[in-house]
């Protein structure tokens, strides 16, 4: 049977059409869901993969509409996650960037440096409209600050697989999928990421999470050129097929 | 209280969730630390015997004559052990670095002072040491990534984003996400996450401690000092903020001109309430929230943001900001070197050009204390090219000449 797969993508690299076709890309390929990131200037959680495609993003004019609209027409083909940084919220107001992501139909957003007590608003905001705002943890959180990220209740849970930045790659041993032990415990929906790039890892953690999330193997792609939409979808049917 | 986190409304911890663990273990560890009489005991042997404090506040005497006006004092943190106030916070940082046990030692830096002075720190206490130094500084400062590496640092460039100090900052924040359980971050001025912008502060305050002390009895009527990201500033202006005397002036970067891109001033109206690089503080930024470039002739204070405790300060009235551009601290500079044989570094020479300018109208009975945060001979390619562009490079030519023999 076919796992479930979080593929990412950057909003606008590397121009708004392109992006585009990359979502039908990732679908087409089996992505089950898809996480679109909002380009900021300063992405001190991502590695350089990923940076490199929001600089170009931004230098091709990337506007945060122009996320909203990407996540529109995305969201007629899967469920859409918006990823970004806590100044791109704070900037449009932090409710208002809530109601647009709703209109827009993004499920859940994933702020990197808006964190549980830590937030401007930004949990308390998606429960009143309705979104749902997910929370990344880390190996190496401690009980006392999970079971204050577990009362919040958050739906899902984003679980970096490693410390340190994205792109990475991440080996996987007996210590990732006891910490995807402990997440289980919580209820939550796990969506586990950072460093995943193959079927095997994938496959591994199909079984001990909800969806894998696999980010800079798709960004390095495209950042290759060439018939990168035909590997992408490739690439993407790989991964679920593990 | 000596973490407060949050002034006014800026400050805070907005950082992603990896780096919640390092900052926690620190803050606790910076309050035990600044509990404990041997740490603060080695903290000032170190400061007396390896920076040279307390740094000499100077009456600028032919300067006050020439100006006409109220009496200029200097407070001489250039005179300090690698040349400027930098090092009074790396040394507290690397202090409770080996308190926690950390063998690394990672930090930014933009014009080379705040790495300098980590990197000096670090040979003198033996931790390993890594600086991130954006592209575009690298190449306007490589005499510093000269002493640097002479420290035994290594130096490493960055070249993402605007290539710039800020970049820097980005860079060492993605290290220290994945190195945090060996590695201590040394930030180098009063802002980032908290507990930064309260430890950069309070390891400069020595400035103002010694500066209360110096001007005792004396009638003063302002303190000045140029604002980057603040620590020179914040820690020289900190024994006063609960006071409602003297005068509290930061300096920004007026740049070339009032355009976006073309200055580093924030407090003047142009700054924005963003959460960027784990704060919230005023930033120069577009609608969207992406930062802005910024320029001034002093890669020290070439940054988009400022540290919350300044910005708080700021809003609530009691830190006045000015701004000087590129030309007036080139004056400033020139004046100070002529008429009291005293090389600004070109960051506080934008303190000196606004002490020239209130110094004219300024009254006789009253004085002025500037803070030299740093001497300029680090700044000679600039300077020299801006002040005496034909001689230099001719000078330069010369030496090519010699190498290329």
């Amino acid at each position: 049977m076919k796992g479930k797969l979080m593929a990412h993508l950057v909003a606008s690299y590397p121009n708004y059409d392109s992006s585009l076709a990359i979502v039908e890309a990732l679908v087409r390929g089996g992505a089950t869901m898809i996480e679109i990131q909002f380009p900021f200037s300063d992405p001190t959680a991502d590695g350089p993969v990923i940076q490199d495609a929001c600089r170009r993003a931004l230098d091709g004019g990337f506007r945060v509409d122009d996320g909203f609209r990407l996540v529109k027409e995305a969201a007629l083909l899967a469920p859409v996650f918006i990823m970004s940084y806590g100044n791109i919220v704070f900037s449009r107001g932090i409710e208002d960037f809530v109601a647009a992501s709703k209109d827009a139909g993004a499920l859940g957003l994933i702020i990197a440096d808006l964190t549980p007590g830590y937030d401007g608003g930004l949990y308390r905001a998606g429960r009143s409209a309705g979104m749902e705002i997910i929370p990344v943890v880390v190996p190496t959180v401690t009980d006392k600050r999970l079971e204050e990220i577990t009362s919040i209740h958050p739906a899902y849970i984003y679980a970096a697989m490693r410390v340190g930045i994205t792109g990475k790659r991440t080996d996987f041993g007996k210590e990732s999928i006891a910490f995807l032990g402990r997440l289980a415990t919580t209820g939550a929906r796990i969506l586990a990421g950072f460093g995943i790039s193959s079927g095997e890892q994938v496959a591994l953690l199909g079984d001990a999470a909800y969806s894998p999330v696999v980010g800079s193997a798709f960004v390095r792609e495209i950042a290759k050129g060439g018939d990168y939409l035909e590997r992408i979808t490739a690439l993407t049917a790989g991964l679920v097929s593990g | 209280m000596i973490v407060e986190s949050f002034f006014g409304s800026f400050g805070g911890r907005y950082v992603p969730e990896v780096l919640r663990t390092p900052l926690d273990e620190l803050e606790t560890a910076f309050r035990e630390a600044m509990e404990d009489e041997t740490f603060k005991n080695e903290f000032a042997r170190l400061c007396k015997n390896y920076i040279g404090r307390p740094t000499p506040l100077l009456f600028a005497e032919n300067a006050t004559e020439k100006l006409g006006g109220s009496r200029i004092y200097i407070k001489l943190e250039g005179l300090a052990n690698t040349g400027a106030h930098k090092i009074n916070n790396a040394i507290g940082q690397a202090l409770l670095a080996k308190r926690l046990g950390k063998k690394r030692i990672i930090a930014e830096t933009g014009a080379g002072q705040h790495g300098i002075a980590t990197a000096a720190v670090c040979a003198k206490l033996g931790l390993e040491c890594r600086v991130y130094m954006g592209e575009v500084d690298i190449k306007r400062q490589h005499p510093n990534v000269f002493w640097m590496e002479l420290y035994g640092a290594e130096v490493v460039p960055v070249g993402s984003g605007s290539r710039t100090l800020k970049d820097a900052v980005n860079e060492a924040l993605r290290d220290w996400a994945g190195s945090f359980p060996d590695t201590h971050y040394l930030l180098g001025s009063a802002l980032g996450p908290s507990p930064y912008p309260d430890m950069v502060r309070e390891f400069q305050s020595v400035i103002g401690k010694e500066t209360e002390k110096q001007i005792a009895g004396m009638e003063v009527e302002a303190l000045v000092a140029c604002v980057g990201g603040g620590s020179n500033a914040i820690g020289f202006f900190y024994p006063f903020i609960d006071k409602p005397f003297p005068r509290l002036i930061g300096v920004e970067a007026g740049g070339r001109g009032s355009l976006i891109g073309d200055n580093a001033c924030r407090m003047d109206g142009t700054g924005k309430i963003g959460i960027v690089q784990g704060y919230k503080s005023l930033f120069l930024m577009d609608d969207d929230g992406q930062l802005q470039a910024t320029h001034s002739i002093s890669a020290g204070l070439d940054y988009p943001g400022i540290g919350p405790q300044l910005a708080g300060l700021g809003k609530k009235g009691r830190i006045e900001f000015k701004k000087a551009s590129d030309t007036e601290a080139l004056d400033a500079l020139r004046f100070f070197a002529r008429n009291e044989g005293i090389i600004f570094a070109l960051e506080s020479a934008h303190a000196g050009a606004e002490a020239i300018k209130m110094a004219h109208n300024g009254d006789p009975e009253k004085a002025l204390i500037v803070n030299m945060s740093g001497r300029g001979d680090k700044d000679i390619f600039i300077s020299a090219m801006a002040l005496a562009p034909r001689d230099w490079i001719l000078f330069l030519k010369e030496e090519m000449k010699i190498y290329e023999g």
